[in-house]
């Protein structure tokens, strides 16, 4: 059936929750069944003119049948949500898991927004989801199936219409759900369309404002929305479509029941008591299909978002490779040697516009130093650095640290060595301190504003009410660029033990006068370690150990600084813009 | 007092909302008559009447009946969800329009996860808010009165029974339930809170999780946040079930009522013995009509957050701006700072008694370190913020009396301009959305963007992707360049639009950029010194001050600082 995610059984223990379910659906509705027996037969009793007091035991069983069947929901509701609960949880650390595996440019692919929205809400669906299975599917098939075989026993022509009902019914929501869940699926792309649209808008609102467009924008906003609710409404009509087909069946049988059973009752082929047995059952018959139909969308929302996760936890890596090596503690006698690695994008979608982000490098280093990555925007420099840092994948060629072969280092041994600062760093909403402590969680609060005066955080700390206590990232006070970068810089300088430093441009976002006033506390922070710096800051090369020049992903030149001023690699890359500046 | 901001608002749609409650009150009522005449009719047949036709009028009411029901409550949902989805393609609006006033704070205000709880919380909780707990209330309150008088009409006794049966069933209890449950969902939504937040910095600094080798303990955290949501949850859960235990009982009790109050009405004579059944049958569409509403009240704090989150955005009202037809830019701009003073906070002046003369057409570059307020110049030119004491003249005019106008006068090309996730065509198009064909390639070729885009798959139909990331650093600013150049205004600010970009596509950018506004005045907002030879005029801000101004020959004749300043940032000196 449409409604059941594929594999959903194979859901932790989801076999016994279900059997534990279907014995409570089938006591119930041996309750439900009880209570109309004797509820009809107090009627009966009373119609007849007998005295109320004769009926009393009547009222008595049919009470404590009507107690049972809620002690039983009551079971019910706890076990699916004890169940829906666990699944969810599990599935919430399992998807959760596997987008650190992925990494940082899947979550950029796929949207951070989205990501964030199918963790938290989608999660909460895929919950009501089983809940809904356990409970209202359970019932769907259970509780009809017991009151009309009893029905076949104490009047098999009524039995006969509810059955005959039921065909028509399930036809009926067949189709029309085969339809709305076509609609559905449109409306959830267009709604994450949505979604992204207005998420999007709100980002961009500052570059619209500058535009002068942000007051006519709104119109577009509108507009998106009024298109999303005209989709919406065209999914719900056949929706509701096909809940009023289901309801107007039901009632219908339920209005053609009574009158053949008035039929008979005035022939005198029937007794009243067995008659309001059945026409008390009716409805209940009923009740299952039209509970679950009013939480058809829900289900539907809810495979979605199951079928959403799943694809994300079957998302594999490019290559799939596992790295299991065990890397020591880079030192001066270690090596780290690439072997003609290329580098793809788009490698987790089959895109056909895939281009070399890194093509056929091949480079050796033994030993502390630090190289320099330069090159033009897009020649591959943080491409280079990304694939150091074992976030993303080769498709061809190895890696190979003190003699371990390895097709990435995705591997925590290695990236545990490793300080990584990017262009722009990521502030986490917390504290100052907390900010920069993020690689040594431990360090002392000395230790951290040592580590803050050697980044030239003081000049900010002076201004700040609250000093290191200073609540910061998005909900606290804005960073400038620079004073990010300084804040990264601290968190590096607070770990003198990581011996792998990655710079991805850090002083790209810092001005002339500052750069120079971090830059003989960064040389004091390489002394010792692996350090690859991308950088277009050409300055830098003078107290570099090494160079690599990387042109459209190839390496175009290696060798020391000095060299690299002679070579007509350089000639070219330099004199374009000294050119160009003393032309004009 | 927000309650009230969601009663003005729902009294947009005072018309639809009412068919709607009309509607939805028919459903109940034909449910509870469907069944009534049904008992009826079947215990009427009982009594074998001699002719078929004493059963006729509730054969037909028992059709009728049945037909109406659905329907009712078929066209009860059509109409209820559209108001809801208009109400919220409004509500959309009103939560853009009421950020776009403040945007250009907007980063220090709204934290991009609570955008997002905004967007998917507050918005959609509204609808679930009206749809499950205003809808079902003001319709549950209508049955019950019409229940109550029915009743009433047979006996005083009976209605006054059934009244505090009813008011403990639909008042009572969901009142304990909001209570109780209230807080623990308050807590819960509170953590939830705490989720999306966590989330959305470690999605955002997801490398640093892995390097610090932080992640497990960020997973670890994030899993006791949510282990404790769950426990929240679970008891209130677990509140639910008790009650929704307790109710049935109620439901049992007006089953008994009814019963022994009809058998007494019979035994007195004053209904016929038929009607017993009748009665007794349409308690049950009457209980499964009232049924969600504890747990309905019961979530009612969940959306209270929302309703006050919204009611607190206010749509701005149109400032008062001047036409600009009336002001006359064929002529060109000039621009006049007069004895300037900005500070946002007294004790600390960002830029003091600032006189500063803009020729049309001259192209000037503002120098200085971060933080000197070079970024103020071009938000007081803007008229995005005001001048503490002086003012900031375009031909004449007060720079804050333009209002949006203003970006048909100011171009700003910025450090991160924002590129929308749609294709590249569109994100140039913004610039001037109703440019020919012409003017748009005129403008990409200027902004030397053809080579790229022909490389591109589908052309100026590919996509960008979220936030530009499918393009460099140095692509993403062309695009935006094409984008200030299609709009082709008289100024163009460039607040430092090369901020990390490698030096030779610097030097291309700064290159398409001077030839590209020959006839434009130009503002350069930068920190780097490379290129200034190029320039009309430099002005040196230090410490809220103008401390140097003239051409790059002058000030290198002049001032030793500038020097230093020029060779440390250009090449030869590592040489």
């Amino acid at each position: 059936m449409a409604i059941f995610a594929k594999g959903w059984w194979q859901y932790n223990k989801a076999k016994s929750y279900v059997t534990l379910l279907a014995l409570i659906s089938f006591a119930q509705a041996l309750c439900i069944i009880t209570q109309a027996y004797f509820l009809a037969k107090t009627i009966f009793g009373l119609w007849q003119q007998d005295s109320l007091v004769s009926q009393v035991f009547f009222i008595i069983y049919f009470s404590l049948a009507l107690i049972c069947r809620h002690v039983l929901s009551f079971l019910r509701t706890k076990v699916t949500d004890w169940y829906s609960s666990e699944v969810g949880k599990t599935l919430r650390q399992r998807l959760l898991n596997k987008l650190f595996v992925l990494g940082h440019s899947f979550m950029v692919k796929e949207g951070t927004g989205n990501m964030v929205t199918l963790n938290l809400e989608g999660i909460r669906r895929i919950e009501h989801y089983f809940a809904l299975i356990g409970s209202k599917l359970v019932n769907l098939f259970i509780i009809p199936t017991v009151i009309i075989i009893f029905c076949v026993v104490i009047d098999w022509k009524s039995a006969l219409t509810m059955f005959l009902a039921l065909p028509v019914i399930i036809t009926f929501m067949i189709l029309l759900g085969r339809v709305a869940k076509a609609r559905a699926t449109a409306c959830y792309h267009y709604y994450r369309r949505l979604s992204n649209h207005f998420v999007d808008t709100l980002r961009g609102l500052e570059t619209l404002k500058l535009l002068g467009l942000s007051k006519n924008y709104a119109h577009t906003v509108d507009r998106v929305s009024e298109n999303y609710r005209n989709a919406t409404m065209s999914t719900l009509r056949i929706a509701f479509v096909s809940g009023f087909s289901l309801d107007f069946f039901a009632t219908l049988s339920i209005a053609a029941i009574a009158l053949f059973l008035g039929i008979r009752l005035i022939d005198g082929t029937l007794s009243l008591a067995p008659a309001l047995t059945v026409l008390i059952l009716a409805p209940e018959y009923f009740a299952p299909i039209r509970e679950y139909s009013g939480d058809y969308h829900a289900t539907l929302d809810g495979k979605k978002a199951l079928d959403e996760v799943e694809r994300i936890l079957n998302t594999i890596q490019p290559s799939g490779n596992t790295n299991s090596q065990k890397y020591a503690t880079f030192n001066q006698n270690s090596t780290i040697m690439l072997n003609n690695i290329s580098v793809a994008s788009g490698q987790y979608q089959n895109n056909t516009d895939c281009h070399n982000l890194l093509d056929n490098i091949s480079f050796s280093w033994c030993g502390f130093g630090k190289i320099a990555v330069i090159g033009d925007s897009g020649a591959g420099k943080s491409s280079l650095i990304e694939l150091l840092g074992g976030f993303s994948e080769p498709y061809s060629g190895e890696i190979v640290i003190d003699g371990l072969k390895s097709h990435h280092l995705n591997e925590k041994s290695w990236q545990e060595q490793i300080i990584y600062i990017p262009q722009q760093p990521t502030i986490f909403q917390a504290t100052l301190a907390e900010n920069i402590r993020f690689y040594a969680p431990n360090a002392t609060a000395n230790a951290v504003r040592q580590a803050s005066t050697k980044a030239g955080l003081d000049e900010l700390l002076s201004e700040l009410p609250r000093k290191l206590d200073q609540l910061v990232g998005e909900g606290g006070r804005a960073l400038s660029g620079g004073e990010e970068q300084r804040v990264a810089l601290a968190r590096a300088f607070l770990n003198p033990h990581r011996n792998i430093l990655l710079f991805d441009e850090p002083t790209a976002h810092v001005d002339i006068e500052t750069e120079y006033q971090l830059k003989q506390n960064m040389l004091a922070l390489m002394q010792n370690k692996l350090v690859f710096l991308a950088t277009h800051r050409l300055h830098w090369l003078k107290e570099m150990d090494w160079v690599i020049l990387l042109k459209e992903g190839k390496l175009n030149w290696q060798g020391y600084p000095q060299d690299l001023f002679k070579s007509s690699e350089f000639k070219s890359l330099s004199f374009s813009f000294y050119a160009e500046n003393e032309n004009s | 007092m927000s309650i009230l901001w969601l009663g003005t608002y729902l009294r947009c749609y005072r018309g639809q909302l009412i068919l709607a409650t009309l509607l939805g009150l028919l459903s109940y009522c034909c449910a509870l008559g469907l069944m009534f005449t049904s008992g009826y009719l079947i215990s009427k047949a009982g009594t074998r009447p001699e002719n078929i036709l004493y059963l006729m009028l509730p054969v037909v009411m028992t059709r009728c009946f049945g037909i109406a029901r659905p329907t009712f409550r078929y066209l009860e949902r059509l109409f209820n969800h559209n108001v809801v989805l208009r109400m919220t393609s409004k509500l959309r609006a009103i939560l853009y329009r009421a950020l776009e006033a403040k945007s250009l704070s907007i980063r220090n205000m709204h934290r991009t996860g609570d955008i997002l709880s905004i967007l998917s919380d507050d918005i959609e909780h509204l609808q679930n808010f009206y749809l499950r707990i205003i809808f079902p209330f003001i319709v549950s309150l209508l049955l019950f009165v019409v229940v109550v008088v029915v009743l009433g009409a047979f006996s005083l006794a009976l209605a006054l029974l059934m009244l505090v049966l009813l008011v403990v069933m639909i008042i009572v209890v969901p009142l304990l339930s909001y209570a109780i449950n209230g807080a623990r969902l308050v807590k819960q939504q509170e953590i939830r809170h705490e989720l999306y937040t966590s989330l959305t910095d470690a999605v955002l600094g997801m490398r640093d999780l892995l390097y610090s080798g932080r992640s497990e303990s960020f997973i670890s955290s994030y899993e006791q946040t949510d282990d404790c949501s769950r426990f929240h949850l679970s008891r209130s859960r677990s509140f639910s079930r008790r009650r929704d235990f307790t109710w049935q009982l109620f439901s049992l009790a007006i089953l008994c009522v009814l019963l022994i109050w009809s058998n007494m009405l019979v035994i007195n004579n004053r209904i016929e013995v038929n009607y017993i059944a009748a009665f007794v049958l349409a308690v049950f569409p009457l209980i499964e009509a009232f049924a969600p509403l504890p747990e309905a009240s019961g979530n009612i704090p969940l959306y209270e957050d929302s309703v006050k989150r919204l009611s607190t955005l206010e749509v701005p009202q149109p400032a008062s701006t001047i036409a600009l037809s009336s002001f006359n830019l064929t002529a060109g701009v000039t621009i006049e700072f007069k004895q300037v003073s900005f500070h946002y906070q007294p004790e600390k002046e960002i830029l003091h008694d600032i006189n500063l003369h803009i020729a049309n057409g001259e192209k000037i570059a503002i120098l200085g370190a971060s933080g000197t307020g070079k970024s103020t110049l071009s938000a007081l030119i803007r008229g995005d913020v005001t001048p503490s004491s002086g003012e900031v003249l375009l031909n004449g005019v007060s720079s804050s009396h333009f209002g949006h106008e203003i970006s048909s006068i100011v171009g700003v090309l910025n450090q991160k301009p924002y590129l929308f996730d749609t294709t590249i065509g569109n994100n140039i198009s913004l610039g001037s959305p109703h440019a020919s064909r012409q003017e748009l390639e005129a403008a990409i070729e200027q902004s030397g963007l053809r080579e790229l885009i022909e490389t591109l798959p589908h052309g100026l139909d590919t996509a960008v992707e979220e936030a530009g990331a499918r393009f460099s650093g140095g692509e993403r600013q062309r695009i935006a360049l094409a984008r200030i150049m299609l709009k082709n205004t008289p100024v163009v600010i460039l607040d430092e639009p090369t901020v990390g970009l490698d030096p030779r596509t610097e030097a291309k950018l700064i290159r398409t950029i001077l030839s590209g506004f020959s006839q434009t005045t130009l503002l350069w907002i930068t920190h780097h010194l490379r290129g200034m030879e190029q320039m009309d005029r430099i002005v040196f801000l230090e410490n809220s001050h103008i401390i140097m101004d003239g051409t790059h020959s002058q000030l290198w004749a002049k001032y030793e600082h500038y020097r230093t300043l020029y060779q440390m940032d250009s090449f030869q000196n590592m040489l």
